[in-house]
């Protein structure tokens, strides 16, 4: 199996930052795509520039979603980049980002089209997953994945039954790979978010009544510097929260659907085995008294045409749900980490009269 | 941001046109970064680089809101000035496919300097047709001098000129406010991005929770003492008291609730154990997925043993 690919880490610019969130912002709760324009240095992607893609294109009407492998938005990612390359971006499409919220990302959609990336592309494409939910509460939530190569195999053979998973030892964990993600400031950047956190000047004339206080005068010109908010410091995560653990139920239950369908399968395989077995047996008691009689012996693999061994399921769907279930259990043990850390804290600090 | 004051009236109705009325813009940050980004990849003998700013016009005209823009490739000597209008064209078109609603809205430099080219792209973005009319087009100018503070300008403008060859490529800018915007989420985005701000590499990495958390408190503690010292101040009357800050920081202080020691102690610990009970299952079923899979591969059956942790958890919430 050749090693791993050669992307070690991921650096994203502010601009891209800025463009997803801007765009992921403007369409919540709809998932929207766009196109990720960058290029590989010494095992980093430098993913520099994006661009959405279109909500609706002319050839293709119908309602299913506008991912990266409609064909009308195949078209338009080549003719922006034509078009970006004029203007020096780096033109090379180096992947692809989708929003999502509280991480239900993982299923077939996302696996094909990063597989189509993959395939189609370069081995070093990537998929940015950026959580509008998250966001909102304090924090930009961003994250690089792409397919493992063991998975990539295993996804061109089609072939995902438990024979095949154990041959390539592949379990549920090797679906994804998540890269190491920096956010990346160019020197202008950096100069403006500077500028953006000068704290406003306190005003000069001390505020006469309290309605001038709450509502500060239009003059000078009210500005919205970059001071912190305190959404971090906030106690209450128990919506977001109850939200994810919902996620996580319905996940659940589609991870049982799963097992009894494989149990099923297991069921009749092994009701068919049991009559294969016994008509074997049948054969052969047969056979022997043919024999004592010097008669030829009856051909004894006619069972495979007798008997129909049922297919088994792809466990593909089975590997992604529990994928899924991982990443919410997980996503609630952040959650719950950071919110008891709070409340240990300010237990702690309560004063007791 | 660096600002310079001016003043701004209506002028009396007698034109026609209503290119040089009063008109409030709000700046996305969003577009700021990518002009910043455009001039950094200009090509070294280009003094500024142009492009269109893509945005938002309220119903009246009477507020502009740029959201988007993207480069349009140009050229300028002494003598003349090439714009690539069906480059603007094609990728003005290929925008409004993604983003319908966002429309033209006029043009950004990567120069202070205004001068006569700038005029007459000004009069191209401005125009019939093409242009923005019969609204007024936005001139942004972003400076990005190294060295020097990026300051934003923004102006529309008015046709000066006696005949027609004369106003077709001169123009008046005038200077319009503006004011930098930016959503909740974006706004948080921003401040992850402004922790590299101080840093040499101008890299942000390890993006937790916890980080956010901390500077919260740091800001928190910082505007407790400025508060306080402040009291003092007032209290050893070295500075004037006011009495709508006293009024505002007595508010504030009843919004504690009065509940009595124990009883809050208490809410508090059942909160904390839910909280704690949540993350403990949440490992749990964790757990149990990677068992239930193992076991699937081994022996090509998935055994349903999550569903009793999902009874219990539906009996935690419940």
């Amino acid at each position: 199996m050749a090693e791993i690919s050669t992307i070690k880490s991921v650096r994203v610019d502010a601009l891209v930052a800025m463009r997803i969130v801007k765009h992921a912002t403007g369409a919540y709760p709809t998932t929207v795509y766009g196109s990720l324009l960058g290029m590989e240095v010494d095992g980093v992607l430098q993913i520099t520039n994006a661009f959405p893609f279109p909500t609706s294109t002319e050839d293709d009407s119908s309602s299913s979603a506008l991912t990266p492998k409609n064909k009308g938005v195949m078209w338009y990612e080549n003719e922006m980049i034509k078009c970006l390359r004029e203007v020096n971006v780096d033109a090379n499409n180096v992947g692809w980002y989708q929003s999502t919220t509280l991480g239900n990302f993982i299923n077939s959609n996302f696996v094909e089209n990063q597989a189509h990336y993959q395939s189609k592309m370069s081995e070093r494409t990537i998929a940015l997953v950026y959580d509008s939910t998250k966001g909102a509460q304090g924090g930009i939530t961003l994250k690089a994945y792409r397919l493992t190569s063991q998975f990539m195999v295993a996804y061109k053979e089609n072939k995902f039954s438990s024979e095949n998973l154990q041959k390539h030892n592949l379990t549920y964990k090797d679906i994804l790979q998540e890269l190491p993600l920096t956010l990346y400031n160019s020197h202008l950047a950096t100069s403006l978010l500077h500028q953006l956190s000068i704290p406003p000047q306190p005003p000069s004339i001390l505020p006469v009544s309290l309605t001038s206080l709450t509502n500060p005068p239009t003059y000078p010109t009210p500005t919205y510097p970059l001071t912190s908010n305190f959404n971090a410091l906030d106690l209450t995560i128990d919506p977001v929260l109850e939200k994810s653990c919902d996620l996580l139920l319905e996940s659940i239950e589609a991870h049982n659907t799963e097992a009894n369908n494989a149990a099923y399968y297991q069921r009749s395989l092994a009701r068919e085995q049991a009559k294969i077995s016994a008509w074997q047996q049948k054969r052969k008691t047969e056979n022997s008294v043919r024999a004592a009689q010097k008669l030829p012996p009856l051909p004894e693999d006619e069972w495979s045409k007798l008997f129909k061994l049922p297919q088994e399921p792809s466990r593909l769907d089975a590997m992604l749900i529990s994928r899924q279930v991982e990443q919410y259990a997980r996503q609630v043990d952040g959650l719950t980490a950071t919110s008891s850390a709070k409340l240990f804290a300010l237990n702690g600090g309560i004063p007791r009269f | 941001m660096d600002r310079e004051s001016f003043i701004h009236l209506t002028k009396p109705a007698v034109t026609s046109s209503t290119t040089a009325n009063p008109l409030q813009v709000v700046i996305c940050a969003q577009a700021l970064f990518a002009i910043l980004d455009h001039s950094l990849r200009r090509s070294p003998d280009q003094e500024r680089v142009i492009g269109t700013l893509l945005g938002v016009r309220s119903e009246d005209g009477s507020e502009i809101e740029i959201r988007n823009c993207f480069a349009v490739g140009h050229n300028e000597s002494q003598e003349q000035v090439e714009v690539d209008m069906d480059y603007h064209k094609q990728m003005y078109n290929l925008h409004l496919k993604a983003n319908p609603k966002e429309i033209l809205v006029g043009w950004y430099a990567t120069s202070p300097e205004l001068n006569t080219f700038s005029a007459l792209i000004q009069n191209f973005y401005a125009s019939n047709g093409d242009g923005t009319y019969p609204y007024p087009a936005v001139h942004l100018t972003v400076s990005s001098n190294p060295g020097k503070d990026i300051t934003c300008r923004t102006y529309i403008s008015s046709s000066v000129g006696i005949t027609p060859d004369r106003a077709a490529d001169s123009c008046l800018f005038v200077p319009v406010p503006y004011e930098i915007k930016y959503a909740e989420n974006e706004r948080n985005a921003l401040e992850a991005l402004s922790l590299g701000r101080t840093s040499l590499d101008r890299q942000v990495s390890n993006i937790v929770d916890i980080h956010g958390l901390e500077v919260g408190i740091v800001e928190l503690l910082e505007m407790l003492n400025r508060v306080s010292s402040y009291v003092s101040q007032i209290l050893a009357g070295e500075t004037l008291p006011s009495v709508a800050i006293g009024q505002t920081l007595m508010n504030s202080l009843s919004l504690a609730p009065k509940i009595d020691a124990p009883e809050l102690e208490k809410l508090f610990n059942t909160h904390l154990q839910d909280v704690l009970l949540v993350s403990y299952l949440a490992n749990t079923i964790r757990t149990q997925i990677d068992l239930s899979n193992k076991l699937a591969t081994i022996t090509g059956t998935l055994p349903s043993q999550p569903q009793k942790t999902e009874n219990k958890r539906q009996r935690e919430r419940e």
